[in-house]
C-alpha cells in the first residue's frame, strides 16, 4: 500500500509496486524505479470526468505514479497536509490536490454562486474512498471545526476544502459603501453549518 | 562555523579580519560591529575565472565583507540551507544560488559541455545553462532556495531529481540528463516530468520544494 507522509513543504510518497496519482509537474525527486505518466484528460476519472471538468472549469492536470521506491512531490514550496480518509468525502479545491492514494475516487461537483465569489470556477473537487490525500496550501492548514449551532464563517479566499455533514451558504457584506470603493475587503464570506471540519489556509489567493 | 541561522530566511555571519566573507551583492539586512564592504569582480580564480565567469554568464556579483562584527544577510525571503564543507569535494551548484561563503573557499566556473554534447544539450534543454559553479575548499556555505533544501543521500545507486528543483549536490556523484519524451509530451499531454537529471555516485544531493527558479 502506498504511504503519503508530509514533509512540511515535501510530500513523501512511498511506493511499493503500485500507484499514486499526483499532480502534473509536482515531482521535484525520486529514489528507486518510478515511471510518471499523465493520466489522461479526466484526471483519471475517464471521459466523464473530463467532461464534467470542461463544462465546469475545474482544471485538475494528474500524472500516473507507478513502480517501487520513493517520490518527493512538492509544489511552489506549499505546505503540506495528509488527510487520510476512511470511506468518507473531502471537498477540496482542484488547485490544492497534491496527490492521492490509488484507493480514492475524485468527482467534481458544482459549487453555484459561492464558486463565482471567489473566482474559483463553478465547481470543486471531491475525494472519496478509502487511503489518502496531499493538500497544498499557502501557509499552515487551519482545520476549524463546526458543530450544530455553532457556524464558522470563512473568506472564501482562504478557504482549502471541508470534511463532515456541512452546509455552505453565502454571506454578503457588499453595501453602498463597497460600491463606492470604501469596503472592507470583505464583501462576502462563506457559512459553514452543520457538523465537521473546514480546512482554511493562512493566506488569501 | 561563521554562519549561524536566525531563522529559516535570514543567517548571521561572523566576521573577522582572519575570516572575512564573501557574499551576494545587496544581500546585507543589517549588520553591528566595524565591518565594511567592498565588491568583488568575478569568480575568483583572477583574470581567467573572471573571463570564464563573464562567457559563460554563471556571474553573480558579490561583495567581501571584511573587517569585525556580525552581519545579517537574506534574498528576497528565500530559505537559506546552511552547508559546511569538510574540503573532501566541491560543492555543485548554480552561482545565483550562492548567497553567502567564508572567503577562504574558492569558486569556479565549470563548462558542462566536456562532459560531451549530450550533458551540454541537457543543460540547455533543462534550463540548467551550461555552466555550473564548483565552491572548493574548507568552510561554510549559505545557499538559497525557494521553500527551503532538503538532503538526499545518495549511496551507489541513483535518483532522478527535477532540473528546476535541483539545488546542488556535493560528493562524488555524475549528473546525467535522462530525457523521457514520448508522443504524449510532444501534443502536450505529458505529466511534465519530461525531463530529469539522474545523479548516481554517492553522495549528498540537495532539492528544493519547488519548481520556481529565481
Amino acid at each position: 500500500m502506498a504511504q503519503l507522509t508530509a514533509d512540511r513543504r515535501v510530500l513523501r510518497a512511498d511506493l511499493h509496486g503500485d500507484r499514486i496519482r499526483a499532480a502534473s509537474g509536482s515531482m521535484v525527486a525520486f529514489e528507486g524505479d518510478i515511471d510518471f505518466k499523465s493520466a489522461g484528460m479526466g484526471a483519471g476519472g475517464g471521459m466523464r470526468a473530463a467532461l464534467k471538468r470542461a463544462v465546469a472549469g475545474e482544471s485538475l492536470s494528474l500524472m500516473d505514479c507507478t513502480g517501487h521506491g520513493r517520490a518527493y512531490l512538492a509544489k511552489d514550496a506549499m505546505d503540506v497536509l495528509v488527510v487520510d480518509l476512511a470511506g468518507d468525502t473531502l471537498t477540496a479545491e482542484s488547485q490544492h490536490v497534491l496527490a492521492h492514494t490509488d484507493g480514492l475516487r475524485l468527482d467534481v461537483q458544482f459549487a453555484g454562486l459561492r464558486g463565482m465569489t471567489s473566482g474559483q470556477g463553478l465547481a470543486t473537487t471531491t475525494v472519496t474512498g478509502q487511503g489518502q490525500v496531499a493538500l497544498v496550501s499557502e501557509g499552515p492548514i487551519m482545520a476549524l471545526e463546526v458543530a450544530p449551532g455553532q457556524d464558522l464563517v470563512v473568506d472564501p479566499d482562504a478557504y482549502v476544502g471541508c470534511r463532515g455533514q456541512l452546509q455552505m451558504g453565502l454571506v454578503s457584506g457588499v453595501s453602498w459603501k463597497s460600491l463606492v470603493g470604501e469596503g472592507t475587503g470583505e464583501p462576502f464570506s462563506l457559512r459553514f453549518s452543520g457538523h465537521g471540519l473546514v480546512l482554511v489556509q493562512s493566506a488569501e489567493r | 562555523m561563521p554562519f549561524e541561522t536566525v531563522n529559516s530566511k535570514v543567517v548571521r555571519a561572523r566576521v573577522s579580519p582572519q575570516a572575512p566573507v564573501l557574499a551576494r551583492r545587496g544581500a546585507m539586512l543589517g549588520y553591528s560591529g566595524r565591518v565594511g564592504f567592498r565588491p568583488v569582480r568575478g569568480q575568483g580564480g583572477g583574470m581567467a575565472g573572471f573571463l570564464g565567469a563573464a562567457v559563460s554568464g554563471e556571474t553573480n556579483p558579490m561583495m567581501a565583507t571584511e573587517g569585525q562584527g556580525e552581519v545579517l544577510y537574506g534574498y528576497r525571503g528565500l530559505h537559506v540551507t546552511v552547508l559546511e564543507l569538510d574540503g573532501s569535494a566541491p560543492l555543485v551548484c548554480e552561482a545565483d544560488r550562492l548567497l553567502a561563503h567564508d572567503a577562504g573557499l574558492q569558486t569556479s566556473v565549470q563548462f558542462l559541455g566536456s562532459g560531451g554534447v549530450r550533458a551540454a544539450v541537457g543543460g540547455a534543454m533543462t534550463g540548467q545553462g551550461l555552466f555550473t559553479t564548483n565552491v572548493h575548499g574548507r568552510g561554510a556555505v549559505a545557499l538559497l532556495s525557494h521553500g527551503g533544501a532538503f538532503p538526499l543521500q545518495v549511496a551507489g545507486t541513483s535518483i532522478g531529481v527535477d532540473p528546476q528543483a535541483y539545488v546542488g549536490h556535493v560528493g562524488q556523484l555524475q549528473v546525467d540528463v535522462a530525457a523521457r519524451m514520448g508522443l504524449r509530451d510532444a501534443v502536450g499531454r505529458g505529466s511534465g516530468e519530461a525531463f530529469q537529471l539522474r545523479i548516481s555516485g554517492s553522495g549528498t544531493v540537495y532539492v528544493q520544494a519547488s519548481e520556481q527558479k529565481f
